[in-house]
């Protein structure tokens, strides 16, 4: 089942009139985990903020569940490259963000996002700032945030890219964890990264985009279970073919 | 008159002003860069440095002026001593915020920057010509707009000044025409308001807009702080260089663009004073500096009580302080109500703060002194006039560094606004969690300035007579409040009793310290522990 679909969808900036994306099409399945990766300025980010409802696209239209997106909805949480916490906010209340949309009373919210704490491995610091937190615990918080309102779609803007590699290591397993394990709402993941290894180990399905006007230049497909063995014959072969693409 | 040559005369007189005001911005930067540079580059130096000048920079000192221009001209007479105490009183209200801007931009570099210098082996000169110099020019520039503007006011403010005493006459001066013109014919004075307009608009057009574009402090969309931080790449590091480098011989070549690098260094620094804060406390006796401050102030106040006998003012003294200081924080809270609303409004609703703030800046350089004359007369019979002229007056002074610190301090506005519209936070929610929380730094330090330039129009504020402050012979007073620090100044300083006026002046710094101290600073560091 088509989970989220992008239809033609173009787009320029406003000010610069430049073309950012020519008629960029596909389509997400429920259960499906796909990466969008491309030269860099080839306006990936601003893609998934399309998706997001974020951007309005200048032709093409993106639908969610069957509707179309007119505006950002509670079923599909974001998560940002540089967290975007609120270093004012408290971490509890930084993901009580995440529930904004939502009409639960202050017990229940409080409830939720001490629950998400809990199972982030952050139990105990949700009075504390997000100053006080490394790179990891702030992108978990910021993770806990985007499916605190238990969203079926997971957004997440080169997610892994401000953490250094070992951090990045162990988050992306926990993810990989949490949505094989079904332990969590989301069924989809949409991730935008610039990373082919990243892309190879944890997506179904790659979204190879090509140089500003960007299009869909090839999709690849990895039918391989996951985890995925970095070492393994067939994902230096999937590296490669993808880097070709890139880089020509 | 005749229009033509009335035209001609205030055009002659606002030159003359502006040529002080460059004379004067020149200077501050040079002395800016030397001093900024210097405490950002050596520790012990700046924990003596950065203190000082954040007192001085909280302190009215147009409430020194008498006494500046009466050291100047015992050792430089006639028009060219006056000239030079105005030109150093403008300074002194240029310099400490360049001095900051310079400091900060240093200290934020990114150590790479320096790693390099030491890798190939830069000289001292070096390191300072092509480094970082080029860091502090946009921070430079960004302080001289407000520079320029606290300048105007103090300018003006000196040149009215100046009138009431032929001794110490600066001769031409726009200051010096607007209340000569003021207290004879009104249609005049508004010419006069006019050219000073026009000059001001012109400076702002076609010097300090043209200026802030080359060295643009980059849009709010692409603040990228952390990701810059973990780009320390060999790659980046080389590029980083490069950019010096260019900017360098730009500079040198007086021809100078954008610096990217220039542009990242001066994006990190967003809670002003955060990093002298941190050294500070980690500074062993520094710590107490402060404290030795306050101590010092206090034996100067009971020695100066003792000496000239003063134990009679003192009383009068507190009074008056006390007066001052409800009007002073009155004009505050209003200043309040309005800009932190309409600042909110500009920057997450409209988005389009950038369109506003040469509008913003001409008004917010428009003295609010010069206004005196048009005031008193529409408040003239009113019961509570002088009252309402001092707080108008006030809120005038005030209000625009408190709309200037938030406008420039707001943090990473495009990230809080994508996670607004991600989980649809609205309304009131959205005020208190998000809007408050991100403009609070510049609250903070917008408003330390806000109250420091309210203080200093109390002297003209709560005092004022048709021959300007210090009126003599047959000119009239036209506003004068019952009690108040501005008037008591004024008053000490007509009646030449230096002991009272000393005496004023210790306890209003006192004051003024001890608020900083205990309101601001608190607040401050707060905020600064939560935000960094």
């Amino acid at each position: 089942m088509k989970m989220v679909s992008i239809e033609h969808v173009s787009f320029s900036f406003e000010d610069s009139g430049i073309e950012v994306m020519d008629d960029v099409s596909f389509y997400v399945n429920e259960g499906e985990f796909v990466s969008i990766i491309g030269p860099s300025g080839c306006g990936k980010s601003t893609l998934l903020r399309i998706i997001a409802g974020l951007i309005p696209p200048k032709k093409g239209s993106v639908h969610y569940s069957g509707k179309k997106v007119d505006g950002p909805s509670h079923g599909m949480g974001f998560v940002f490259q540089d967290f975007a916490l609120m270093p004012w906010l408290t971490n509890l209340e930084n993901i009580k963000v995440g529930l904004s949309l939502t009409d639960m009373g202050e017990d229940k919210k409080n409830e939720i996002a001490v629950g998400l704490l809990n199972k982030f491995g952050l139990g105990g610091l949700g009075k504390q700032y997000p100053n006080s937190l490394s790179g990891g615990m702030k992108q978990r918080v910021g993770i806990a945030r985007a499916i605190a309102a238990a969203p079926d779609v997971l957004l997440m803007d080169e997610p892994f890219s401000a953490l250094d590699e070992l951090t990045a290591e162990t988050l992306r397993s926990d993810i990989v964890f949490m949505l094989e394990s079904k332990d969590i709402s989301v069924k989809s993941v949409i991730m935008v990264t610039h990373n082919v290894e990243e892309a190879v180990e944890l997506s179904d399905r790659v979204i190879v985009l090509s140089k500003k006007p960007s299009c869909v230049k090839r999709i690849e497909v990895i039918k391989h279970k996951r985890p995925r063995d970095r070492k393994a014959g067939w994902f230096g072969k999937v590296e490669d073919d993808i880097y070709a693409d890139l880089t020509d | 008159m005749d229009l033509l040559a009335l035209i001609l005369q205030l055009v002659i007189d606002t030159s003359v002003s502006w040529l002080r005001m460059f004379i004067a911005l020149f200077l501050s930067i040079i002395i800016g860069l030397a001093i900024g540079i210097y405490a950002a580059t050596s520790e012990s130096a700046s924990k003596i440095i950065i203190p000082v000048v954040d007192v001085l920079q909280t302190l009215p000192i147009l409430a020194f002026f008498p006494f500046v221009i009466f050291v100047v001209v015992s050792a430089l007479p006639g028009s060219l001593g006056v000239n030079a105490a105005v030109i150093f009183l403008i300074i002194t209200s240029m310099l400490w915020n360049i001095i900051f801007g310079v400091y900060e931009a240093v200290k934020t570099l990114p150590n790479e920057m320096l790693e390099i210098a030491s890798l190939y082996r830069f000289s001292t000169l070096d390191r300072i010509r092509k480094i970082f110099i080029p860091a502090s020019i946009p921070r430079v520039i960004e302080q001289s707009r407000l520079s320029w503007a606290i300048g105007l006011f103090y300018l003006v403010t000196s040149e009215i000044f100046s009138v009431g005493n032929t001794q110490y006459q600066v001769g031409y001066g726009i200051g010096v025409a607007l209340v000569t013109l003021g207290s004879t014919n009104i249609y005049y004075y508004l010419v006069g308001v006019l050219v000073f307009l026009a000059f001001l608009i012109v400076t702002i057009l076609f010097f300090f807009n043209p200026l802030e574009k080359r060295f643009k402090i980059g849009e709010p969309k692409d603040v990228d702080i952390i990701g810059y931080k973990r780009a320390a790449s060999v790659v980046s590091m080389v590029r980083k260089v490069s950019y010096v480098d260019r900017a360098t011989s730009l500079l040198v070549n007086s021809g100078a663009t954008i610096t990217k690098s220039s542009i990242k260094i001066a994006k990190r620094v967003r809670l002003p004073y955060a990093t002298a804060k941190k050294k500070r406390k980690s500074g062993g006796i520094y710590r107490y500096a402060p404290y030795l401050v306050a101590a010092f102030a206090c034996i100067l106040l009971v020695y100066s009580v003792i000496e000239f006998n003063l134990a009679q003012y003192e009383g009068e003294v507190i009074m008056a302080l006390f007066a001052t200081l409800a009007r002073v924080w009155a004009a505050y809270a209003v200043i309040l109500l309005i800009a932190i609303p309409l600042c909110i409004y500009l920057i997450f609703v409209s988005r389009s703060k950038v369109r506003y703030t040469t509008t913003f800046m001409i008004l917010a350089s428009i003295p609010a002194t010069i206004l005196m004359p048009v005031i008193v007369i529409a408040f003239k019979g009113l019961p509570y006039g002088p009252n309402l002229v001092a707080f108008l007056i006030f809120f005038l002074s005030g209000i625009w560094y408190v709309i200037f610190g938030i406008l420039s301090n707001a943090s990473a506005i495009s990230n809080i606004l994508e996670v607004r519209d991600v989980y649809g936070v609205r309304g009131r929610k959205a005020w208190r969690e998000f809007y408050i929380g991100a403009i609070l730094p510049g609250l903070i330090t917008g408003s330390i300035t806000a109250v420091a330039a309210e203080w200093n129009a109390s002297i003209v504020a709560e005092y004022f007579t048709s021959s300007g402050i210090s009126g003599t012979g047959s000119s009239t007073v036209l506003t004068s409040v019952g009690v108040g620090m501005g008037k008591l100044l004024d008053l000490s300083l007509n009646a030449n009793n230096v002991g009272l006026l000393m005496l004023a002046i210790v306890n209003m710094v006192a004051m003024i310290y001890l608020i900083n101290f205990f309101v601001w600073k608190r607040l401050y560091r707060k905020v600064a522990a939560v935000y960094k």
